[in-house]
């Protein structure tokens, strides 16, 4: 009875056995990687944060632009998405019309000087800023969740110097009529859930944009330093040296502080900013590379390829930088989280991007704000997702170093 | 005294011994249904190649088996003293019976097994204290004791000096006085003079039997040399793949095998009694060494002195044959190999290649590596090393095709590099496999191959087999043979094991301290050394003494 | 002549240092080894201080301009040319390199750091108590971080290799079971470690400090922030009553949030650094060996892994010391701190006080380089690894 689960499963090993001889550095990284059930979890979630992020306009049911604000739904709270209520059940979640609270008060009677109505006014709230906007939802007329509607209009790809510009205005869920506010609104009116889809890609790219610099960077210095050797070596290397011993942040801060003088775009501030960040952080991986480099360059087979007639040129391309691609693909992917912080951290400090522009950080900031803390709870969204995408690029980050690890195999 | 001495207790039983590994592609067996006994005092050799399980045998003794291992349930380990105990089910501190206390070990790598940061006595004070219960003074006097008696010079100095500070042979000893500290009745030694020149592994070996013969001990000596074993022990037991092939008393093993793989483990060790005939007549040179010296610029000291690696050498190496050169670590022969290939710094001398249009090599002028690379081409030693583990073996073995452009398409390249594979046999649908792929002997064919592809008429062989089995060892020097015989190539055969040189090579060179002691061909060296230094090597050798002739039961 | 000794007191300080060494090296490798690490350590203070100084050249605004706004707040007006006249009077309109020589030749000859043009004071007197201030928060968050990163740390390594069950064949049921629970236990204290510290990471330290101060606005309690609460902030430590211990509880009450903020996100990383290491050298046949010797438990672990582990992660002290600093300004913003870091990002951010940040920067810088020198000089005098790597020239 055994017999032929048996037989499949050496014909299945086999065969195994055979793409694992055939597989590259990468396929057998990748093997080791999914044997990791952490590393896995961690990886679902940061793809689909980071796809969210990237589609997100068509994720998102409202426009998180101050176009998109809802200037009748300030401050308002999440929307919940209900099945049933005493109205009777519905397969399609369904949300509530929501209006404002009318004011209690009486304008003619203000008008009319009396006094007990200005009193009303006043402790009513509805002069002072930081309570909470209080709204009706009306049970009678329920907003259905609909599928792949139409909305407002976004480019899904837009490369401008090529032209190119596909517009769509295709969202995958919204209510018919109105918006729907899974998370609530800030002050403007701006949809939360909407913003935060939009700043984490915006807080990658700028992770991206900055560590492609610090990549060029790193293996600038490292690369020179450890191919060369000698002198250069000894004055790129306490050049670095220098650069390692100052923290970071200031240094970041002191150049943001240069960046505001000049007078920036919000897109070129972005870059400038992503820039700061890559191109000041090369003293480790540079020192790294460096290392890695001098390391290699004496193994045997770097003399068998110069025995063999390989230029220089050859040798580099050939032997080297494939001997530390996966290394530096791991690396950057362990470094992602401490880029993020650093530009939240800028942001945080009002530094980095500025409102109205979506990044993490920028949403971040609000957090420190009283009112906020104390009266419009949902804004800390966007906190528990950047909580989120850090521990998901830290276990992803952890898991693929164990994998990477040539010596991971010897050792069992 | 309770219970009457048998006469024939063994020391040490195994019974039915079998370890699985739980490895993410499932459980591997490491050591099939093992039966094994030790009497006491006797030296029990353990041989097999690597992956026999022999090892695995001796660390299961000492319970030192890693976490993944699962010794199944029958198998039994029975310690005979006073009480007997049952190896496999001891707890605790109780283990220390076997870890230390009536059975201790000795490791291959001496510098590896002594912790770097702590002095090597009080290392060893440690495990007499632990064990015997000594105070401090005690300890350390019988540790200085131990230090002067396993032959280490100045022990009071020693004794308190880190493992680093030791040459090898040194650290070895202290390994064995440190074994020895807590007067074990079991001295398992796990390949304990592999990694030492033949010198040093002779005497260490008469040290251990030495040893063995005053404290009267057992030892389980595993190793992968039949010659060394050759030398020590009373009885054989042979592995392979975990399981028992044969077993018995030494002699009757190693000069009437029964089993087929124990045969051809015997057929690949060198036999001296068949020393190769020389050429008839001598052969042209192919290159031509004039007084060349290698020095190496050391970087970091603080008096920036070159460190000369070899001082001054002139040799002639003959066309056509496979030169070996031989020589203990230190003796300047890789440097030269090479130097050789213009790959270490000549300071002065040159090197002349007498080729179509000769090539000469004297660390000054720029070689032309595109010209050169297919004239001399080197093998290496470490397999693992010289293969780029991110390249295909059909990329690694076409790397010089495509790095001097020789072929004009990718279609020729292939061919050649097929072509070349069959050469050295390996499998042309292995070609597209990366080297992780491979085991030792694999590598180092797939290493040759791209040696060959060039078409090179000169190779440099640097310890090429040093890191193999001997069963592969044989496969690999025997394709070297047919490459001399078919290709006519000339191959310097780099090797401190005297005893691999002397099937294989025509010619032999003999080097000490950077410098050529004595060269000539294979029987002149081996039977009529003139140098003192020559003579100490071959007589260190651990070689099978030839049979007392007697007939063989079939 | 004492005059001349007080303006330039460091200077001998620093050339006698030297001789000294210079004086021991003759004859001692190891002294060698000390005064060429100390010759390092110069150079680079020199190349900080240049890029610490190339670098407060991008901030906007002089001195100058500095002090004619000063100026102006007081209701004088003040023309183009009455700047330029300021500027060349301060020596800021002489090209960068010579405002840094005579910036480091201060430096050097008396430990003068400058002068404050936002402050208006001298910087080492701006900076004075406040930098020892922050060194403390850095020291004592460091300090927790190794506490909590150490113990725990070498705790992951031990069972890193170890399984969720314990399935030898040899063992009788029971021993499995009580093993399987141990194993189970340790492994879920590892789980539940690594998991924190990540969050360690993954919660940037400004957010947890505002977490726990909204805890208390939830609560509330007056929230810790400072470093004294408004009733305590003027009274002097020692007054007619004797020292004043109210104060210190005070303080005590207020100081442990930064600290264990700081230190909660260094955890994580030494976490990650002692588990790597450990598990590094437990991998080692010396261990091994130890083990078939019959060391065993907490003594195989403490003299043999552990104790080998140390020094490369004693060696990383400077360089912790400067990541902890690096968060520290931002934490001073949330808390509500005025020491160094929070005068940094107020030079930073708000004055555009170059001298204050950049001596501040140079002052870490210092720290950082003067810990590195230690530690490489213990450990080449402590541990024989080392020095055998860095005396005999890597043989």
């Amino acid at each position: 009875m055994f017999a032929i689960p048996a037989k499949w499963r050496r014909k299945g090993a086999a065969s195994e056995e055979e793409a694992y001889y055939t597989a590259g550095q990468f396929a057998l990284i990748r093997a080791r990687f999914m044997k990791k059930t952490s590393g896995l979890i961690a990886g679902t979630i940061l793809l689909a944060l980071v796809l969210m992020g990237l589609f997100a306009p068509f994720f998102s049911p409202v426009d998180p632009t101050i176009r998109g604000a809802d200037a009748e739904y300030r401050r308002g709270a999440p929307q919940a998405l209900n099945f049933c209520d005493e109205n009777g059940c519905s397969l399609r979640p369904f949300s509530y019309t929501y209006s404002k609270e009318k004011p209690k008060f009486d304008l003619s009677a203000l008008a009319g000087g009396d006094l007990n109505a200005l009193d009303q006014l006043t402790s009513s709230g509805a002069l002072s800023a930081s309570s909470q906007n209080k709204f009706i939802e009306d049970r009678e007329q329920r907003r259905y969740l609909q599928f792949f509607v139409r909305g407002w209009e976004y480019s899904l790809l837009e490369i401008g110097w090529l032209g190119i510009d596909i517009r769509s205005d295709l969202h995958l869920f919204g209510v018919e009529q109105g918006k729907l506010h899974l998370m609530g609104t800030d002050e403007d009116g701006k949809d939360v859930f909407s913003r935060t889809l939009h700043a984490v890609w915006v807080t990658i790219s700028i992770a991206i944009v900055a560590l492609i610099v610090k990549l060029f960077t790193s293996l600038l210095v490292g690369g020179v330093s450890g191919y060369f050797g000698g002198r250069v070596d000894a004055v790129l290397m306490s050049f670095t040296e220098a650069v390692r011993v100052i923290p970071p942040i200031p240094i970041y801060l002191a150049c943001a502080v240069a960046l505001s003088q000049i007078d920036l775009t919000p897109v070129q501030r972005y870059f400038a900013i992503a820039l700061v960040i890559g191109a000041l952080d090369f003293a480790t991986l540079g020192r790294r590379l460096r290392t890695h480099i001098l390391v290699e360059r004496n193994q045997d087979y770097v003399l068998a390829a110069q025995l063999s007639g390989a230029s220089t040129g050859r040798i580099i391309w050939r032997h080297l930088v494939p001997s530390f691609s996966s290394y530096i693909i791991v690396d950057t992917l362990i470094n992602f989280p401490y880029v993020i912080l650093a530009e939240t951290s800028l942001s945080f400090l009002g530094l980095g991007l500025t409102e109205p522009v979506n990044s993490l950080g920028v949403l971040l900031q609000k957090a420190q704000d009283p009112d906020i803390q104390q009266n419009m709870v949902w804004q800390f969204f966007p906190v528990v997702v950047f909580v989120a995408l850090i521990m998901a690029f830290v276990f992803v980050g952890d898991a693929l170093r164990d994998a990477a690890d040539p010596y991971s195999e010897r050792n069992q | 005294m309770r219970l009457e001495q048998k006469p024939r207790m063994p020391l040490l039983e195994i019974n039915d011994l079998t370890v699985d590994f739980n490895t993410p592609e499932g459980q591997i067996r490491a050591v099939d249904h093992l039966n094994l006994h030790i009497e006491p005092g006797e030296v029990m050799g353990l041989v097999g190649e690597s992956g026999s399980g022999k090892s695995i045998t001796a660390k299961t003794i000492m319970r030192l088996n890693p976490g993944n291992a699962m010794i199944q349930r029958q198998s039994r380990i029975q310690l005979h003293r006073d009480p007997s105990v049952d190896v496999l089910k001891l707890r605790g501190k109780d283990l220390r019976v076997v870890r230390g206390g009536e059975v201790s070990m000795i490791f291959q790598e001496p510098m590896a097994s002594f912790a770097p940061a702590i002095r090597i006595g009080d290392q060893i004070v440690e495990t007499i204290r632990l064990h015997l219960g000594h105070d401090k003074q005690t300890a350390r006097k019988i540790g200085i004791e131990l230090f002067e008696r396993v032959g280490i010079r100045e022990p009071e100095k020693r004794f308190d000096q880190y493992v680093f500070e030791l040459s090898g042979g040194m650290r070895q000893r202290a390994m064995i006085a440190m074994a020895l500290a807590t007067k074990p009745k079991l001295l398992i030694a796990d390949e304990p003079t592999t990694a030492l020149d033949v010198t040093i592994q002779a005497q260490v070996l008469d040290l251990m039997m030495e040893l063995r013969e005053q404290l009267g001990m057992a030892i389980l000596f595993i190793t992968h040399d039949l010659g060394v074993i050759s030398k020590v022990a009373d009885r054989l037991t042979v592995m392979k793949r975990g399981r028992m092939v044969e077993e018995g008393h030494a002699q009757a093993v190693l000069h009437a095998p029964m089993h087929d793989y124990t045969r051809k483990l015997l057929d690949a060790l060198p036999h001296l009694n068949n020393l190769p005939q020389p050429p008839a007549h001598k052969p042209e040179p192919l290159l031509s060494v004039r007084n060349l010296s290698i020095s190496y610029p050391q970087s970091g000291r603080r008096k920036a002195e070159a460190f000369n690696a070899v001082p001054d050498v002139s040799l002639d190496l003959p066309k056509g044959q496979i030169i070996g050169l031989v020589g203990e670590s230190g003796s300047g022969k890789t440097s030269l190999g090479k130097a050789l290939l213009g790959a270490a710094p000549i300071s002065a001398g040159e090197v002349v290649y007498h080729v179509d249009s000769p090539i000469r090599l004297d660390g000054k002028s720029r070689i032309n590596r595109r010209k050169f690379a297919r004239v001399a081409q080197l093998v290496f030693q470490d397999p693992y090393s010289s293969l780029n583990p991110r390249m295909t073996v059909r990329d690694i073995i076409a790397e010089p095709l495509e790095a001097m452009k020789i072929c004009s398409s990718r279609e020729e390249v292939d061919q050649r590099v097929i072509e070349v594979a069959k050469r050295c046999h390996l499998e042309v649908s292995h070609l597209r496999r990366f080297p992780h792929a491979f085991s030792g002997g694999q590598r180092q064919r797939i290493s040759i191959a791209r040696a060959l592809v060039s078409d090179p008429q000169f190779l440099v062989a640097d310890e090429a087999v040093a890191a193999l089995d001997v069963s592969i060892q044989a496969e690999i020097l025997t394709l070297l043979r047919e490459l001399r015989d078919e290709l006519g190539l000339t191959i310097l055969f780099i090797s401190h094991d005297l005893s691999v040189v002397a099937n294989l090579c025509d010619h032999i060179c003999v080097m000490q301290h950077g410098k050529l002691v004595e060269q000539g061909s294979v029987r002149q060296i081996f039977l009529d050394a003139q140098e003192e230094y020559t003579r100490r090597l071959i007589s260190a050798i651990p070689v099978i003494e030839a049979p007392r002739r007697e007939p063989v039961i079939a | 002549m004492i005059d001349f000794l007080a303006n330039t007191w460091l200077l001998w300080i620093l050339l006698i240092t030297g001789a000294v060494l210079w004086l021991a090296a003759r004859n001692s490798d190891y002294f060698h080894y000390v005064l060429h690490r100390y010759l390092m350590a110069l150079g680079t203070l020199l190349l900080v201080s240049f890029v610490v100084f190339g670098l407060m050249e991008v901030l906007p605004g002089d001195c100058a301009e500095k002090y004619i706004a000063y100026k102006n707040t007081q209701g004088e007006m003040i023309s183009q040319a009455t700047i330029d006249a300021e500027r060349a009077r301060m020596g800021l309109d002489q090209p960068m390199l010579q405002r840094w020589a005579s910036w480091v030749t201060d430096l050097t000859l008396r430990g003068d750091l400058g002068f404050s043009c936002a402050k208006r004071q001298s910087v080492n007197l701006a900076v004075g108590d406040r930098f020892w201030m922050s060194l403390g928060f850095c020291l004592a968050g460091l300090l927790l971080a190794y506490l909590i990163a150490v113990p725990f740390g070498i705790l992951s390594a031990y069972v890193l290799n170890k399984p969720w069950m314990d399935c030898d064949p040899q063992s009788s049921p029971r021993e499995r079971f009580t093993n399987t629970l141990l194993l189970g236990f340790n492994k879920l204290i590892d789980l539940q470690l690594r998991i924190i510290s990540y969050l360690g990471l993954a919660l940037p330290n400004f957010l947890l400090a505002l977490s726990i101060i909204l805890l208390y606005v939830f609560a509330g309690e007056p929230t810790p922030t400072g470093l004294f609460s408004d009733e305590w902030r003027n009274v002097p430590w020692f007054s007619d009553s004797g020292f004043q211990f109210g104060k210190l509880s005070d303080f005590l009450g207020h100081i442990w949030l930064p600290i264990f903020v700081i230190g909660w996100a260094a955890t994580a990383l030494q976490l990650q650094t002692v588990r790597a290491l450990v598990v590094d050298e437990s991998n080692k046949l010396y261990v091994e060996a130890a083990r078939a010797r019959g060391v065993e438990g907490f003594s195989l672990w403490a003299r043999y892994p552990v104790r080998h582990s140390i020094s490369p992660l004693f060696n990383s002290v400077g360089f912790d010391f400067q990541r902890v600093f690096n968060d520290l300004p931002i934490v001073a913003v949330v808390i509500g701190l005025t020491d160094a870091a929070g005068l940094l990002i107020e030079a930073l951010a708000m004055t555009n006080d170059q001298e204050l940040a950049a001596a501040i920067l140079f002052l870490v810088a210092l720290v950082v380089i003067g810990m590195n020198l230690l530690t490489d000089v213990v450990l080449a005098a402590v541990d024989p690894r080392v020095r055998r790597s860095v005396i005999s020239g890597g043989q």
